[in-house]
């Protein structure tokens, strides 16, 4: 259910330097969170923005997937293959907002149950069509070995890819017009609209970003999953926990920090008991820390920075 | 008495009035008498379509009346399953051990749900999380139970089983009496009276009202001295033990239960029946879970693999188009007929031509 | 859970002082500051009303007062009892009445459902007693009429009479009103000052947070006015309403919002 358990840490007895020891331990970190991360980050745009939780999330991410074995195996190279799945799922996701996802703003509760409906459409459409498999794609790059470790530059390479998709999403809302006009909508939609901002096509764009995410992550852990119509699964549990912590008051540090906090409870758990018991101190570490941050630990900045003022 | 019966008869659900409860009652009669032109082997199909409809309330009374929605329920049918199947199963060679099954599935149902439900309404969340934790809770609890295959994972005599699930569960008995086809189908069909009856009284009660009154303002509510948060976790374990009845019903039924109880898609199917049904109704909930109940099973024994996109598509649909549910809708307008025909026959008075 | 019934007879017997107190409230959001070291003392059925101009802090004092936010420092007493670290609903337990400034009956449910989700629970015949303030308002508001009707079919004043009537139904000590004649006609404002008044001088203690300056110089014997979050000035009424510091910050700045 996470890195980790793809990507096997290769240990060899005995010889242990100290230097390697951190950089294991501190991929093991890395990947765990960039796992997260990559799961997480469409959702928690979407949520951000539009306050609606898109419960066909797994199901946007399987289709980025889907996208990419499609591309790969008719020869398209595997990262022009995953911009492909980010603008096929974008796409997809601008035709079901307007289809669809416009008509419940401002009713979370019923967008959760369409969304839901949505996912269930989607995966069993995926096995009705395209049968309980599709064509694997192959690990690009190979593994470095560092003393008694090996790394997988592939995953080294999602860490990058996190790293600078976070980057990219901060200029996006920080710089850009459309960025501005999101951020205006987000505040109060209705001084948005009366200043001439077009509301309707920022919630658009902000599903279609959204869903272009998903797909985008689909594609990108492809190659370290099996690619199936119900694997949308096995991403619900940690990327609805990364932004149940995160919480929506902002957006991009909401889950790059709960992504990187949850990161630091899941990877001992998952090294010495197992994967599935590092998802499960997951969900018991989110229950904790709604009790004590409600609104998730977006919500810390907020609350820090009046007392920083005192 | 003639309290409850008033309670029973108030407005906070659809049908009123004596045509209605002589309808309920042939309704009842109807089943009642179903076994004596039936088989046994279609009165267990039909105690099969109608032994979800606890759970199916219970999500009602959660989402429809108090503003909560949980997409997790399968989570507490399958505790509630697992744990009868477990301490009947090992108490098997007493009299009183499927008893004894019944009471420990539904106290770990509701204490589950207790303790779930602390963190969640006590965090004071918002609306969101609470279904998407419940569902993580159902889908960890059925990863949990799949990996338990092997002998080492085993309750006393009981094997947890793994993906294959927990099988030989013992069906209840009381007495002499083993609750197996026709009597099985009896005691469903009285749970199910049962449920119907006590929760509607229960959203026409007090308890009922300020139910509805933190579904349409929270802060209002507990401005008028409720603690919203004991309200909240009341009724969520309340719907949570209606799902273990479920769950404890189920594998009466098929004497299994498999970690797939759990799953992604039978956590959805209860949200579909509410949904569908109209959620703010107990009497079309019940309808719609029958119904509903019904169709799949059909479906599915034909080994057809639409099922699921087809109650997804109508889930969306509703949704969409009809959000206060088919039934519920239908049963409204028929309801608004019968009103206005009323109307025009008894002048109005002058209370309600209002100031 | 605590028993109200037992709550309320230790505060009945602890008698003397003010029924509610406010010590040194502070609250902050972020930069700004909202309550600024607000002192306050409300005796047993006494009518306040407390003025002051947009952003003046009343909001937030009031939220404060009935727990909806907690302070940053400072202490609340209700009754004699320290009640800053309680929940809202608590403080409504031990006989705090409350309406806002927008009006929050429940518009799906008839008036007499509104008014039995506002009743105690348990309260049986016993509760006669505190039954008295609320009965009286029920018939001078005459909302009797009307109680089969969805609270979303009242007019507009008599949404705020029920609201007025739930917030008494469970009999507090204290109630607290957030400008309770918005959006009323001159007439309906005087009557609803009639009714107040009754109820205070039966013993009910009140607190009302308002704009109609008519309407305080009906009511009110003692006015507090808050400015920038701390009490600017507090008096009997026609000398408040006289100071012209008191005008160039309320009635001034009213004007200018007026105009």
């Amino acid at each position: 259910m996470s890195g980790s358990e793809r990507i096997p840490l290769s240990r060899r007895e005995g010889g242990s330097k100290v230097l390697p020891e951190l950089a294991s331990i501190l991929y093991q970190f890395g990947t765990n969170a960039a796992f997260l991360l990559l799961s997480a980050l469409g959702l928690i745009v979407i949520l951000g923005m539009m306050n609606i939780i898109n419960l066909a999330h797994g199901e946007f991410m399987m289709l980025g997937a889907y996208v990419a074995s499609f591309a790969v195996h008719r020869g398209i190279p595997f990262p022009l293959a995953v911009i492909l799945a980010f603008f096929a799922t974008g796409a997809f996701g601008i035709v079901l907002e307007r289809l669809v996802i416009r008509r419940f703003y401002g009713r979370e509760l019923g967008a959760l149950v369409t969304t839901w409906g949505i996912s269930l459409i989607l995966a069993q459409g995926a096995l009705l069509l395209f049968g309980p498999y599709m064509p694997p794609i192959p690990i690009p790059g190979g593994a470095v070995s560092e003393g008694v470790f090996s790394f997988s530059v592939y995953w080294l390479i999602l860490i990058g890819i996190s790293i600078v998709l976070v980057v990219a999403l901060t200029l996006v809302y920080r710089a850009t017009p459309f960025g501005l006009q999101a951020r205006a909508t987000m505040q109060n939609p209705s001084i948005a609209r009366s200043l001439g901002i077009r509301t309707g096509r920022v919630y658009m764009l902000t599903f279609g970003l959204g869903a272009g995410l998903a797909g985008l992550s689909g594609a990108l852990l492809a190659p370290a999953t099996s690619i199936a119509p119900f694997m949308g699964q096995q991403f619900v549990a940690p990327a609805f926990i990364t932004v149940v912590v995160g919480g929506g008051a902002n957006v991009i540090a909401g889950a790059v920090g709960s992504s990187t906090f949850l990161s630091l409870i899941e990877t001992p758990v998952s090294l010495t008991l197992g994967t599935f018991y590092g998802t499960m101190a997951l969900l018991v570490m989110a229950l904790l820390i709604i009790r004590v941050l409600p609104a998730g630990i977006s919500s810390l900045g907020a609350r820090l920075r009046p007392a920083v003022a005192r | 008495m003639m309290r409850m019966l008033q309670l029973l008869n108030g407005p906070h659900d659809l049908g009123r009035g004596r045509g209605f409860w002589s309808g309920m009652v042939l309704l009842a009669a109807a089943f009642l008498a179903y076994p004596t032109i039936a088989s046994s082997f279609s009165a267990t199909n039909v105690a099969y379509y109608l032994l979800n409809i606890p759970m199916a309330l219970g999500l009602s009374l959660l989402w429809g009346y108090g503003g909560v929605l949980s997409f997790g329920q399968v989570a507490f049918y399958g505790i509630a399953g697992y744990t009868y199947g477990i301490v009947a199963g090992n108490l098997q060679d007493f009299a009183w051990g499927t008893e004894a099954g019944v009471l420990a599935a539904l106290l770990a149902a509701g204490l589950s749900a207790a303790a779930f439900g602390y963190f969640l309404f006590y965090g004071r969340v918002a609306a969101w999380i609470v279904p998407i934790l419940t569902l993580v809770l159902a889908l960890l609890l059925a990863t949990f139970l799949g990996l338990t295959a092997g002998y080492q994972w085993r309750v006393g005599d009981i094997q947890l089983g793994g993906y294959n699930g927990m099988t030989g569960i013992p069906a209840l008995q009381i007495g002499g009496l083993t609750f197996q086809d026709y009597a099985f189908f009896y005691l469903v069909v009285a749970i199910v009276a049962i449920c119907y009856v006590a929760l509607r009284i229960w959203v026409n009660a007090h308890r009922g009202q300020v139910l509805m009154a933190i579904r349409e303002d929270v802060l209002r509510t507990e401005l008028l001295g409720y603690d919203v948060r004991l309200e909240q976790l009341r009724v969520f374990v309340i719907a949570s033990v209606l799902a273990g009845v479920s769950g404890l019903l189920y594998v009466q039924w098929g004497n299994y239960i498999t970690p797939s109880a759990m799953g992604l898609q039978q956590a959805a199917l209860p949200v579909i029946w509410v949904a569908v049904g109209g959620r703010d109704s107990l009497l079309a909930v019940a309808i719609a879970t029958f119904l509903l109940n019904q169709l799949t099973y059909i479906l599915s024994s034909g080994g057809n693999q639409s099922a699921l996109v087809i109650v997804g598509a109508l889930l969306v649909a509703v949704m969409m188009f009809a959000p206060e549910g088919i039934i519920a809708g239908l049963g409204r307008l028929h309801w608004l007929h019968w009103l206005r025909a009323r109307r025009r026959a008894v002048p109005s008075g002058p209370a309600s031509s209002g100031k | 859970m605590v028993n109200d019934a037992m709550v309320n007879d230790a505060m009945v017997t602890g008698g003397g002082g003010p029924v509610l107190k406010a010590e040194r409230l502070c609250k902050r959001f972020g930069g700004v500051v909202a309550s600024d070291q607000i002192d306050f003392n409300l005796e047993r059925g006494e009518m306040r009303c407390v003025i002051g101009p947009n952003g003046a802090g009343k909001s937030t004092f009031f939220a404060l007062l009935c727990g909806i936010l907690p302070p940053d420092s400072g202490r609340v007493i209700l009754k004699g009892r320290d009640v800053t670290h309680l929940p809202a609903f608590r403080r409504v337990r031990m006989g705090l009445g409350l309406t806002f400034q927008t009006n929050r009956a429940f518009h799906a449910l008839t008036v007499a459902e509104n008014l039995e989700t506002a009743r105690r629970a348990s309260a049986s015949a016993s509760g006669a007693a505190d039954d008295a303030h609320f009965r009286a308002a029920f018939g001078a508001f005459d909302l009797a009429a009307s109680s089969h009707l969805p609270a979303r079919e009242l007019p507009h004043h008599q949404l705020q009479w029920l609201e007025i009537c739930m917030a008494l139904r469970r009999g507090p000590d204290v109630l607290l009103l957030d400008e309770p004649t918005a959006g009323m006609s001159p007439g309906e404002t005087m009557y609803t000052a009639d009714v107040l008044k009754t109820l205070s001088r039966e013993g009910l203690a009140l607190i009302v947070v308002e704009h109609d300056v008519a309407f305080v110089r009906k009511v009110a014997e003692t006015v507090t006015v808050l400015h920038q979050g701390s009490v600017f000035a507090e008096g009997p009424v026609e000398v408040i309403t006289q100071r012209e510091d008191v005008r160039q910050i309320y009635l001034g700045r009213t004007r200018e919002a007026a105009a």
